[in-house]
């Protein structure tokens, strides 16, 4: 256990170098890589340990920090995201920001790294909240690297506010929790002691609950308060955004997790999971459907993450009615299916935004509807941000299939149950209205960025792209790839960590973890099937074509002489039919008339909700700004009013003893 | 697996590309011409397996994969079909999803290739079959979702096998609705009138066929027979839907496939000759009337 | 020996009554210098085994807060020419008023407060009351001096507070009385500007400039 702790110190002291050899270039990014791959690989191989051999859980730290099976899941994708991301970010910065030092970033992104991994890792309710908020404002630095563009400053206030918005719910949570049982020892309570309080006027369990879903559902970006997502993820640089979307957010999920665990054996109350449920569906359908009108490829990424984190939900939504109805099999299949679907998006989020940062550092420009025919110019990042798209649309045989497979799975399953948990079938429809309108999202963006004809000129600059910057990508890709075709090594260990989270009874009591894998192998043989088939019929259409050459023309440009690059057609247009279908929903409005066709987009949770309420609390703060005087004398007044208030709220609901 | 599914599936392959055949055929008969002969797509094929193909500059190595995507992933979701009305080559728990997910990255690869030209028209029949797709996508689901409620079981093969077949006379309604939802979708993912029209020489109001324009040779050649072995699919799966087979015996049920087949093609037709091809943006209604009819099956049985 | 320590703590809070009533600074300074000797007699009355540890205390609170503080003071008002309080915030009856009520509400709170056993059930009220006291004179007087006694008085509060809890927290008692230097550095300050109105009015206009 103390390689954790020892390969954490190991990726800060990489930051640490990284910055202090700032200016050495190449010395300063070799020392910092290696570092954080030393630390990276110590600091998993503990948590990788645990969840091979599936037993108990460890501590250190006096145990203030720890792992158990649903740490060591989180901590794993952490930390494999992590490493590439931060080998990435090497020569990258390097290059988009050449004048801005580059160790600086660095470093705070290890300390960004290392402050998840305490969150995941934290075994106190103190310790939980201190790397809580490290997270919270090293991420708010990296987001403000390019703090002199506004937009920048925008995203990051937004995000700042919204992360201390979720940091006060989540206080407010631990304060009712450890509140309500006398002697749980207040911040400094070990997670063990909130363990199975049982719901009553001491213990508030409704208000947990909800404090909970706002605090933890902020940060994982959950529609209607994920506006801060999409800006914040955009503004950042690329590698930067590719953790922020891959593994940041999963703290929600994760905090989510560790509540329903630690609610465990009193079930949370239905209502709970019919939320979950609902918002998992709002976030998926809307967040695609969000994605589907933006221009800026980072944007789209972004809102691409507000759709997974609700089939993430999905599958926590089922776990958690699973619980409430009393049907272990079903909460083990829909929890198994969130952890599966959350390090399935880790990996193909991040490989995307990676792809996402080479294209933009070749074109200089995010706009998707400038870019085009970088599949000539960049084909290693083409092919590795085709496994992203492949992966994050669930198609087989790659990792998204899977995890989508089992949270279908999930739900179809409420139906073979009695009761009023049957109705959650019906989100079936969500989930795959999601899975069909991803699929037009990325199209859109892998046709329109990688194929047909540059609309800029820019792909042809970007021959001869870094090796650092490529082989990160395929190392994601080949993990997705990986977990897409062995499914049956990775779905076990989710269903044990499962269990983890729902009592380890439970695991044994349904033949838990063989259930949850049962088909794995089946889904692995027929990935190989796939894969056979189509060598199969490549060959005899390979047979076929090598005996005539192929010609090779222009594209038939229906009666015109030639296409031009001009005449493709455009990302924006490519949407239109389904923005056209879906209507105000998507917040986007097209604008045309003749000669030019654009779509204006918006938030419309931002526009609607989000910047009215903050116009309106500045106004009702600028009311209160007569208590500001300047003077001392005031301050303390304000000081002695509130300790009078204190001590006569003390007065009133204390008894003598 | 059992030779009997295996069979089928063979059959299936073969009798494919009748089935645009007859549709034509009804069609052009209802419509007072004679039409081209039944078997004209397998005319059609030939030619084109031995023609030569064209490629264009703009097109990278997805252009050339993606036919073959379209026939492999085709081929693998019969695989998950139990065609002989009692058991499925493959089967596993959730493989309904591993269906759609197969004709989905058919759907992906073909679309790819068809923005890989950098074609405006091919880029415009892409954008429609994928909004189409997104609207077909969750009815599909629901009539899954409805079978599953119905008949308790994961596995397609319990879905429309004997679990199907024991609970049959007490859920006709739903799987009615069912079957017409089925159909609908049939004709928008095999892009028939009124969703599309096959016929079509105005590249404008094409959905399918613009997708293809640049493909040629071979490679058409295997587009136009996934196309025919995707009818054929969706196809047994209303017949299954129907007529539970599970009972009859394998050579019966064979039977049984053939002919329903058969009708399905026959009715695509009479539903081509009586109809005007909608406009494009009223499709989507269309095809979420086939969703809702699958939710009020989905709805029935939830009672 | 038990009423003695009861009696000394009531004349502590009376203390503060007088620095609340009277308007010349000499007698305010007065008072806490008494105040001072009170608190220095107290581990003495508490603990009457006479432990090395409780007369060095003693000792040092007297030196401190009876002997070189009020010196100080005094001196402070010599240098800067001022005798009265002209302007308070509130008026002399009414802070005494104000003073009853503070003590009334730490009498009625402190017994419902969450803390373990201690020597004398009265050290918690005298603490909380003369912490309050003390804020009130820093906040409503606007000489400097007085807010200065204003902060001994408060930390008089804090002092005996630490005495209640000198069984189980041995030095935060030592802790209080260092803070005592930060009050000889305010006193510094009054005499070497010649500050003669409170402190904000030195820097009001940058101070009042700061809320946006």
């Amino acid at each position: 256990m103390s390689f954790f702790g020892a390969g954490l110190a190991l990726i800060l002291l990489a930051g640490l170098s990284a910055f202090l050899l700032e200016g050495h270039g190449r010395l300063a990014g070799g020392v910092f890589a290696t570092g954080l791959v030393g630390g990276g690989v110590l600091a998993a191989w503990p948590a990788l340990g645990l969840l091979g051999t599936m037993d108990s859980s460890l501590s250190v730290a006096g145990g203030a920090f720890g792992m158990d099976l649903l740490s060591a899941w989180f901590l794993v994708l952490l930390l494999v995201v992590g490493m590439a991301t931060g080998i990435y970010g090497v020569p990258y910065l390097a290059k988009a920001h050449p004048h801005r030092g580059a160790g600086r970033i660095h470093l705070v992104f290890t300390i960004l790294l290392v402050s998840v991994a305490g969150v995941f890792a934290a075994r106190t309710v103190g310790t939980f909240l201190a790397s809580w908020e490290v997270m919270a404002i090293s991420a708010y630095l990296l987001i403000m690297v390019d703090h002199d563009q506004a937009p920048v400053r925008r995203a990051g206030f937004i995000y700042l506010v919204l992360t201390h918005t979720s940091t006060l719910a989540l206080v407010a949570m631990f304060a009712a929790w450890t509140g309500g049982e006398a002697g749980g020892g207040g911040w400094t309570a070990p997670f063990d002691h909130l363990a199975g309080a049982s719901d009553g006027p001491l213990f508030p369990m409704t208000l947990i609950l909800l404090l909970a879903l706002g605090g933890f559902g902020i940060k994982a970006g959950i529609v209607p308060v994920h506006f801060w997502l999409p800006g914040a993820h955009a503004a950042a640089p690329s590698h930067v955004s590719a953790f922020l979307s891959g593994v940041m957010i999963k703290s929600g999920i994760y905090g989510l997790l560790r509540v329903l665990m630690l609610l465990h054996p009193v079930p949370p109350p239905a209502w709970w999971g019919w939320t979950l449920l609902a918002l998992g569906l709002g976030s998926a359908v809307l967040g695609v459907l969000w994605a589907l009108a933006q221009h800026d490829i980072k944007r789209l990424l972004a809102y691409h993450s507000v759709e997974n984190i609700g089939i993430i939900l999905l599958g926590l939504g089922v776990g958690a009615l699973g619980v409430a109805y009393h049907q272990p099999a079903l909460a083990l299949l829909g929890v198994a299916g969130a952890l599966v679907h959350t390090l399935n998006h880790a990996l193909f989020k991040s490989l995307l935004f990676l792809g996402a940062g080479a294209v933009v550092l070749a074109a200089g420009t995010r706009q998707i509807d400038r870019l085009g025919g970088f599949a000539r110019a960049m084909p290693l990042t083409a092919s590795a941000f085709l496994v992203g798209s492949l992966a994050i649309v669930g198609l087989p045989p790659l990792n998204g299939f899977v995890s989508e497979w089992m949270i279908f799975r999930g739900l179809l399953e409420t139906g073979t149950l009695p009761g009023a948990v049957r109705i959650a079938s019906l989100a079936v429809v969500g989930l795959a209205l999601t899975g069909a309108l991803a699929l037009a999202c990325f199209t859109k963006l892998y046709g329109t960025v990688f194929h047909g004809m540059p609309r800029s000129g820019a792909p042809g600059m970007a021959r001869g792209v870094d090796a650092g910057l490529i082989w990160p990508q395929w190392a994601l890709a080949t993990a997705c790839i990986g977990v897409g075709v062995l499914p049956f090594v990775v779905v076990p260990v989710a269903a044990g960590a499962a269990g983890a989270v729902l009592g380890g009874t439970v695991t044994r009591s349904v033949g838990g973890i063989d259930r949850v894998a049962e088909g794995s192998t089946a889904v692995a043989g027929a990935a190989l099937g796939l894969v056979l088939v189509l060598a199969l019929i490549g060959w005899i259409r390979w047979r076929r074509g090598s005996r005539k050459a192929a010609r090779v023309g222009d594209t038939w440009a229906c009666a015109y002489p030639r296409v031009t690059s001009r005449m493709q057609y455009g990302a924006s247009s490519y949407a239109a039919g389904l923005m056209a279908a879906f209507g105000p929903m998507t917040g986007s409005r097209v604008v045309s008339h003749a000669g030019s066709f654009h779509v204006q987009v918006a938030d419309p949770v931002l526009d609607t909700v989000g910047l009215p309420v903050w116009e309106r609390v500045s106004q009702a703060a600028a009311r209160l700004r007569f208590l500001q005087t300047g003077r001392l004398r005031w301050y303390l007044i304000y000081l002695i009013l509130s300790l009078v208030a204190l001590l006569l709220y003390l007065w009133s609901v204390t008894t003598t003893q | 697996m059992s030779v009997s599914s295996l069979l089928s599936l063979l059959v299936l392959l073969a009798l494919a590309p009748v089935l645009p055949g007859i549709a034509n055929r009804v069609k052009s008969a209802l419509t007072g011409r004679r039409g081209a002969p039944i078997l004209q797509l397998y005319f059609d094929l030939a030619k084109l397996w031995r023609r030569g193909v064209v490629y264009s500059r703009t097109t990278t190595v997805i252009f050339r994969l993606a036919p073959v995507a379209l026939v492999a992933t085709t081929l693998l979701a019969a695989w998950l079909v139990p065609l002989d009305g009692t058991t499925s080559l493959v089967t596993f728990p959730g493989d309904l999803v591993a269906f759609a997910g197969l004709l989905a990255l058919g759907r992906f690869a073909l679309v790819l290739g068809a923005l890989d030209t950098g074609s405006s028209f091919e880029g415009m029949g892409a954008s429609r079959e994928v909004t189409l797709a997104s609207f077909a996508e969750p009815g599909l689901f629901l009539c899954f979702t409805a079978l599953v409620l119905a008949t308790g079981d994961l596995h397609l093969e319990g879905m429309l096998g004997r679990p199907l077949a024991a609970v049959w006379p007490a859920v006709v309604p739903s799987l009615l609705l069912v079957a017409t939802s089925l159909f609908i979708i049939t004709l928008a993912e095999t892009s028939r009138v009124p969703v599309d029209d096959p016929l079509t020489h105005l590249e404008l109001t094409m959905i399918h066929e613009v997708m293809v324009l640049d493909h040629s040779g071979p490679d058409l050649a295997l587009i136009l027979y996934a196309a025919a072995l995707k009818m054929a699919l969706l196809g047994s799966l209303i017949v299954s839907v129907l007529v539970p087979r599970a009972t009859l015996g394998a050579p019966v049920a064979l039977g049984v496939l053939v002919g329903g087949l058969l009708l399905v093609a026959t009715v695509i037709g009479v539903v081509e000759s009586v109809m005007a091809r909608l406009r494009m943006n009223r499709i989507p209604q269309l095809l979420v009337a086939a969703a809702a009819l699958a939710g009020f099956a989905v709805i029935l049985l939830l009672r | 020996m038990h009423s003695f320590h009861e009696l000394l703590m009531l004349l502590v809070v009376l203390t503060n009554f007088w620095i609340l009533g009277t308007t010349r600074l000499s007698a305010a300074i007065r008072a806490v210098a008494i105040q001072g000797a009170l608190l220095a007699a107290l581990p003495l009355a508490l603990d009457p085994g006479l432990s090395p540890h409780v007369l060095g205390l003693a000792v040092g609170t007297l030196v401190v807060k009876t002997i070189l503080l009020p010196m100080f003071l005094l001196r402070a008002i010599r240098e800067a020419a001022i005798r009265r309080e002209i302007e308070p915030l509130i008026g002399y009856t009414a802070s005494i008023l104000l003073g009853a009520a503070i003590v009334a509400l730490a009498f009625s709170v402190a017994p419902r407060l969450p803390l373990p056993e201690m020597e004398s059930t009265l050290l918690v009220p005298v603490a909380l009351s003369t912490a309050m006291i003390g804020l009130l004179v820093l906040t409503t007087r606007s000489k400097a001096v007085t807010q200065v006694t204003g902060y001994l008085i408060f930390e008089n509060g804090i002092y005996v507070f630490g005495l209640s809890q000198m069984e189980r927290v041995p030095f935060l008692v030592e802790v209080g009385v260092l803070l005592d230097i930060f009050v000889g550095v305010f006193v510094m300050g009054i005499v070497l500007f010649h500050i003669n109105r409170e402190f904000d009015s030195l820097d009001s206009a940058r101070l009042t400039e700061l809320h946006d």
